[in-house]
């Protein structure tokens, strides 16, 4: 009942929250320099031909009127504009990309947790062994190394040299048909679908990207879970639970079970900085997902791409935090009153 | 070894020695020269003030000294056996299975994830290797036992959803699960109103008794040891100063120290002024070669400064450490 009522609450919230984002983002989106109209036509245009572009385009129109535009098409229509360098609207397009940056770095976080959390335990238990340094090492490295450079590194070894993993050139084999889009999510589509070539290439293509994002995710999640084993080892708890005589096994167990809560509240801020932050990794593997699209539009003044994308990856994020609270409440009894 | 079992000892401490190495100064001595029997089904009252070593005493005997304390020398036998030489399966088989705890802070000692039920359950479980039914179905028997109000809805409660009383009892359980023939109860009822702490002592003593256990009930209470106590140990700075039976005690206790907690119940004015009388310092300015209650003692004389003194037995079942022990 209470879970209930708390994600009505949130539900409440959402829509103003989102309305906030999209005003402070576009403002400042608004600040970066350079005219479209330019870029579209341009060095050659006649300041006719740019005059003209621009009042069609609305750019001759005060800052406020161009936000309200926006904002009713959005919410009439859910109309987020076009972009001019793939000439296609933009929700189109971000429903094209979205789903493969999710992919690929819900996969990388899945790998990072399956490194960090059982390094993240062993270290805390066994604070003197060798896994704990390895596990110091690790997590200093993660921190230190720049993911585009691990996949650099990655495609050298395992592309050119070993040959053992496809190109690191899109998502699919040129000559694969992809399965019809259902979710987005290739290695989805193509289980539906039956096909297993675009499968296998699918799952191929993921090797490369998906390590990066997990050995460099894994760092945070190796120090986040370590740390608060530590803390949760020397509780009073399981103080008292080594008092009463039980297994090791069921001490760490329980231990572990205080711990997630610290777990996925980093997961959830990674996946939240993933979905733009991985942008270098998709670039170098030409993955085509929303962070490269949005990318491209900063850097050619195409305002629309960079708007919605803010605004997709606002919602994603509202929508994984209140997953995670869904989570602290099945987790943790205190918190369910 | 074999005679003190025969002579119906449980536990036998001798000469136990413990310190916690602080950086760059002198080790703390938190106990210092322990020596203590515990004979069957008695129930043995330790008392003294908050960092006179009571819980170091415990923790010792658990084998669960908090790092990065250690025992210097001494030793502590269980039924005949030293629990130094025991590997650590063989002391996780007997914490809880054969010496259990009763503790103070049951509602943060307990683990606020795990439902009470399981909590009681899964000692039993682990000790006593029964299949997770048959640990369910004990641990709600004992929730019974210790009188929980509402036993059903208690064994599916979360620690946070326990009143204080109500936790210390749950705590009672998972200690009792599988009839220890050792109990320390250390300060456990500390927490709780004084009506409630009468309650849960009552039904502790019974149980204790019952089961024909022993217990090292440890307090900073004088008073409760009178009525649930077979005897009474009076620890200061880490060192047994008197050891009567319980009788003996309150008939005549003679270390200033003893006569001193006493007072401080008293209505009389006079004997609590004794207690303004206490130096903070006194305790680290205890000289080592002098009696370490010498700097707070009303009675003390040159000699008390100068040299320690031996524990000595005064009349039967009363043993007294203090050069001059208070008279009636």
């Amino acid at each position: 009942m209470r879970v209930v009522r708390y994600i009505g609450k949130r539900m409440l919230f959402i829509g103003p929250q989102l309305f906030g984002i999209i005003l402070v983002s576009f403002f400042l989106v608004k600040l970066i320099p350079g005219d479209p109209a330019v870029m579209m036509l341009g060095p050659l245009a006649t300041e006719a031909t740019l005059t003209e572009l621009r009042n069609e385009m609305g750019l001759n129109l005060s800052l406020v009127e161009q936000f309200y535009i926006y904002i009713k098409n959005l919410v009439l229509h859910g109309d987020l504009g076009r972009s001019w360098q793939t000439t296609r609207p933009v929700t189109e397009d971000l429903f094209l990309r979205m789903p493969a940056t999710l992919e690929l770095i819900t996969l990388g976080l899945i790998l990072g947790l399956l490194i960090g959390v059982p390094l993240g335990v062993g270290a805390a238990y066994l604070k003197r062994g060798i896994l704990a340094k390895f596990s110091d090492y690790y997590g200093l490295l993660a921190g230190a190394l720049p993911d585009f450079w691990l996949a650099l590194v990655l495609i050298f070894f395992f592309y050119t040299i070993l040959g053992w993993v496809p190109p690191p050139l899109g998502r699919l084999d040129f000559f694969t048909i992809a399965p019809p889009t259902v979710t987005g999510a290739l290695l989805i589509d193509s289980l539906l679908d039956g096909n297993w070539a675009a499968l296998g290439s699918a799952a191929g293509h993921l090797i490369l990207p998906v390590v990066t994002l997990g050995l460099i995710s894994g760092g945070p999640i190796l120090k986040m879970t370590q740390s608060t084993m530590d803390r949760m080892l020397e509780s009073d708890y399981s103080r008292y639970e080594e008092m009463c005589g039980l297994p090791k096994s069921i001490i760490i167990r329980h231990a572990l079970r205080n711990s997630l809560p610290s777990v996925v509240t980093i997961v959830s801020v990674l996946y939240g900085f993933l979905i733009g932050g991985a942008v270098l990794v998709e670039i170098v593997f030409s993955w085509g997902g929303a962070g490269q699209y949005a990318v491209q539009g900063v850097l050619n003044a195409d305002i629309n791409p960079v708007l919605g994308f803010v605004f997709f990856a606002a919602v994603l994020s509202l929508i994984i935090y209140l997953i995670v609270d869904l989570i602290y409440f099945a987790i943790d009894p205190r918190v369910r009153g | 070894m074999a005679e003190n079992s025969a002579a119906g000892t449980i536990l036998n401490i001798e000469g136990l020695n413990v310190s916690y190495p602080v950086y760059e100064t002198d080790p703390v001595r938190a106990l210092r020269g322990i020596d203590l029997k515990v004979r069957e089904g008695e129930i043995i009252g330790l008392v003294g003030e908050s960092g006179s070593g009571k819980t170091t005493l415990a923790r010792s005997i658990m084998q669960l000294i908090s790092r990065p304390g250690r025992v210097d020398s001494g030793r502590i036998e269980y039924d005949g056996r030293d629990l130094a030489t025991l590997g650590e399966e063989e002391l996780r088989a007997l914490r809880g299975n054969d010496i259990a705890m009763v503790i103070p802070n049951p509602r943060t000692e307990l683990n606020p994830l795990v439902t009470v039920g399981m909590q009681i359950a899964n000692v039993a479980r682990y000790h006593l290797s029964l299949p997770r039914k048959e640990a369910k179905k004990m641990a709600m028997a004992m929730l019974e036992a210790v009188q929980i109000p509402d036993p059903t809805r208690r064994f599916k409660a979360y620690p946070h959803e326990l009143s204080g009383g109500m936790a210390q009892r749950v705590v009672m359980a998972i200690a009792l699960i599988c009839s220890p023939r050792f109990i320390i109860s250390d300060d456990a009822t500390s927490g709780l109103d004084v009506t409630v702490q009468t309650q849960v002592l009552e039904l502790l003593q019974d149980l204790v008794q019952q089961q024909g256990a022993s217990m090292l009930f440890i307090t900073r209470d004088i008073g409760i040891t009178a009525h649930y106590c077979h005897q009474v140990a009076i620890i200061y700075a880490g060192e047994i100063v008197e050891l009567a039976s319980t009788q003996n005690f309150f008939d005549n206790p003679q270390h200033p120290y003893s006569v001193m907690l006493l007072s401080a119940f008293s209505h009389n004015p006079k004997l609590r002024g004794l207690w303004t009388k206490v130096v903070d310092a006194a305790l680290e300015g205890a000289a080592e070669s002098g009696c370490y209650f010498a700097a707070r003692c009303v009675r003390a004389s040159d000699k008390c400064r100068a040299e320690h003194p031996d524990m000595r037995e005064m009349t039967d079942a009363h043993s007294v450490r203090c050069h001059h022990p208070v008279e009636r």
